[in-house]
């Protein structure tokens, strides 16, 4: 099945809000899939819970906690989405831990996916590079997109092979650390992105630490996108507020120029 | 592939493993987020260049002698083996290491490599707190900061172990998330690590996690089974039959078996926590219910429900409690080489007290699972037989969770 890229957005700024699924309830996340498709989103990053969420802080942990209770799983969770219909949810990618899609089985996953529609990839926080290359090629085979990390701390010759494959975009991963603390000096990760320019024609996208939608403006104005995590995450049981927070990221994103650099 | 050129497969060079990307056949590697991968590289390449380094090995022997108490005997448990009528049992005194288990091995080798890699800061993960008393002991003896954290379930059982390495100068981190136990300290831990890698060094406390840890804590603890060969030798003229050693991570099992591994004749026995039966969250025996899966870092054989969710783990002993298993543990299990069978919390709690009776010594609860089940092999073998058991820790720890199983209260 062949990967087709999505369209950027007119001034290529992303905004990926990232929504954790069934917290506290299916028909919650229903609500902002909705939202988030009515303030146009280039995409959203949904993610599934696991128990031992190493890569997240104490803010995606009591969600993820929450929607465990409310039993959602990545099988469940796949085919609760292909019932909802595609005008109402935004481009998805999948977030979470390794374990599940191994439970579940790489081709099943793939093959379940499909069936949804509109899943454009996963991203994996504790799949590395090193460990991906299987599960890249079982993705590509399926049209998926797997979603490959870069650090401030990753040295060129790994982000030389990092970035090679070409895909949906490029998560850099701003501070270093778990999800949930604010990014207050840009310095690293705008160099981090020149660098990763020079490497590849791929969007980049940056992660961890986008609290406020000043500091989305600010890292949109050197990178292609941003993803909101935690500070959505702490509104995701009242929609309305979520998708008035979400706007205002949203709007930040707008105002940005298309290709600006800092 | 048979079952026996499977085994001679993987017993032509255990030492040539893991592979470059830390596997032990299918399983291990290093299922961490990016920000982490450049310091386990930078770990690799220390370890590497220090392990290669006479200097080091110098230096590093001199600590196990001069502040560990190394060597530790092997000690012909007499009566023990008087009373049960069968194979004669030796002892790995690993209890009569400096803070009373062999965890401080693993802690003096990590921490001279801190030193070597100029970092500032220890932290650590720990379960009953031994870990993490031997990881405060070597912050203090070299002059690091130390964080551990501990699951505070874990931090309220083992108050007194808290305690001991506030005494020492280190800092308890108490992590109320998930069960609040040991796992969940290491995830606590691992993030921790993810944005203080330049500063600090995670001393991860046994033979699981990322590559290159499961090389790094084997290589510092089969201290164990190199002396335990020697000594063996030098009073049986032998091999023994069987070695046993408990398995929670893996540190003192591997420990011990890593230089037996190519002695096809000794048949190795790990023992899993049995707990209360074998039901989900009962026990925390992976290779009799648990299915291939990744956690922490490394992939191996997890307790983990239908939907890859992490089960609960149970056992009477806070250091064989945890839902994964050492990745080279799994590839032995799979080729055959090393036995896995489990043992129940009343058994293990039995075996304590017999080895008080009958040596005068007792026992950690994770080591008297071993013990638990050299009695049960020494009953059925002949005089002529010989087995070496891993005595890992003394059972000082473990004498308050005992007294409160058997209904003593202290006033």
């Amino acid at each position: 099945m062949k990967r087709q890229m999505l369209p950027p957005p007119a001034n290529g700024k992303r905004v990926i809000p990232y929504l954790m699924a069934g917290d506290p309830d299916l028909e919650t996340t229903r609500a902002l899939l909705l939202g988030a498709k009515e303030e146009k989103v280039w995409a959203v990053e949904l993610g599934v819970p696991f128990s031992d969420p190493t890569a997240d802080g104490p803010v995606i942990q009591q969600a993820a906690n929450r929607a465990l209770s409310s039993k959602t799983s990545l099988r469940s969770l796949l085919s609760w989405l292909s019932k909802i219909p595609r005008n109402e949810r935004p481009p998805i990618f999948l977030m979470t831990y390794f374990n599940l899609f191994l439970a579940l089985g790489l081709e099943d996953f793939v093959e379940q996916a499909q069936k949804t529609g509109g899943i454009v990839g996963a991203v994996i926080p504790d799949l590395s590079y090193e460990d991906s290359h299987n599960v890249r090629k079982v993705f590509h085979e399926g049209g998926l997109s797997l979603i490959p990390f870069v650090a401030p701390t990753t040295s060129l010759a790994r982000m030389k092979r990092i970035v090679a494959t070409s895909e949906e975009f490029i998560y850099l991963v701003s501070l270093l650390g778990t999800t949930g603390k604010e990014l207050s000096e840009t310095g690293d990760v705008s160099r981090c992105v020149s660098k990763i320019r020079e490497m590849t024609s791929s969007p980049v996208c940056v992660g961890f630490g986008i609290q406020t939608p000043s500091t989305a403006e600010n890292v949109l104005k050197f990178a292609d996108g941003v993803i909101v995590g935690s500070r959505l995450v702490q509104d995701e049981r009242d929609p309305v507020r979520w998708k008035a927070l979400l706007a205002s990221f949203c709007n930040a994103a707008r105002t940005v120029p298309a290709g600006s650099v800092s | 592939m048979s079952d026996s050129s499977r085994m001679a497969a993987a017993m032509r060079r255990p030492s040539s493993l893991p592979d470059r990307n830390g596997y032990f056949g299918e399983y291990g590697g290093r299922f961490v987020s990016e920000s982490l991968m450049e310091a386990l590289y930078e770990l690799e390449a220390a370890f590497r260049k220090a392990w290669a380094d006479p200097t080091y090995h110098r230096e590093m022997n001199e600590v196990y002698r001069d502040f560990v108490g190394r060597a530790t005997p092997l000690y012909f448990a007499e009566g023990l083996t008087r009373k049960l009528g069968g194979a004669r049992i030796y002892l790995k005194r690993e209890d009569l290491n400096h803070t009373g288990a062999h965890k401080i091995n693993n802690t003096v080798g990590q921490a001279l490599l801190a030193l070597r890699m100029r970092k500032k800061r220890l932290i650590a993960e720990t379960g009953a707190g031994q870990h993490g008393v031997a990881t405060a002991t070597v912050a203090a003896r070299y002059g690091f900061e130390c964080d551990v954290y501990m699951g505070s379930e874990d931090a309220r059982r083992q108050s007194l172990n808290v305690f001991r390495m506030n005494l020492l100068g280190a800092t308890v981190k108490p992590v109320d998330s998930g069960t609040k136990t040991l796992k969940d300290a290491i995830s606590e831990a691992l993030r921790d690590w993810s944005h203080s890698v330049l500063s600090t060094h995670y001393v991860l406390g046994t033979a699981f996690g990322p590559h290159p840890f499961p090389l790094i804590v084997r290589s510092f603890q089969s201290v164990i089974g190199r002396e335990a060969r020697k000594q063996i030798l030098r009073k049986e003229g032998r091999l023994p039959d069987a070695l046993i050693a408990c398995v929670g991570g893996g540190s003192n099992s591997m420990g011990l078996f890593f230089p037996f591994l190519s002695d096809l004749e000794c048949v190795l026995y790990g023992v899993e926590a049995g707990g209360r039966s074998l039901k989900p969250g009962e026990h925390a025996a992976r290779f009799q219910t648990g299915k291939v899966g990744v956690l922490q870092g490394s992939r191996t054989y997890v307790l983990q429900d239908g939907d890859g969710q992490i089960e609960k783990t149970h056992s009477v002993s806070a250091g064989l409690d945890y839902s994964a298993v050492g990745p080279e543990l799994a590839y032995y299990h799979d080729s055959g080489r090393i036995s896995f069978v489990s043992v129940s919390d009343d058994e293990a709690l039995e075996a304590f007290e017999t080895l008080g009776k009958t040596e005068g010594i007792l026992p950690a609860l994770e080591s008297s699972h071993a013990i638990a089940w050299a009695i049960r092999k020494a009953r059925d073998l002949g005089p002529d037989r010989v087995l070496v058991v891993n005595l890992s820790g003394r059972g000082d720890k473990d004498v308050m969770e005992v007294a409160r199983i058997k209904g003593v209260s202290f006033s």
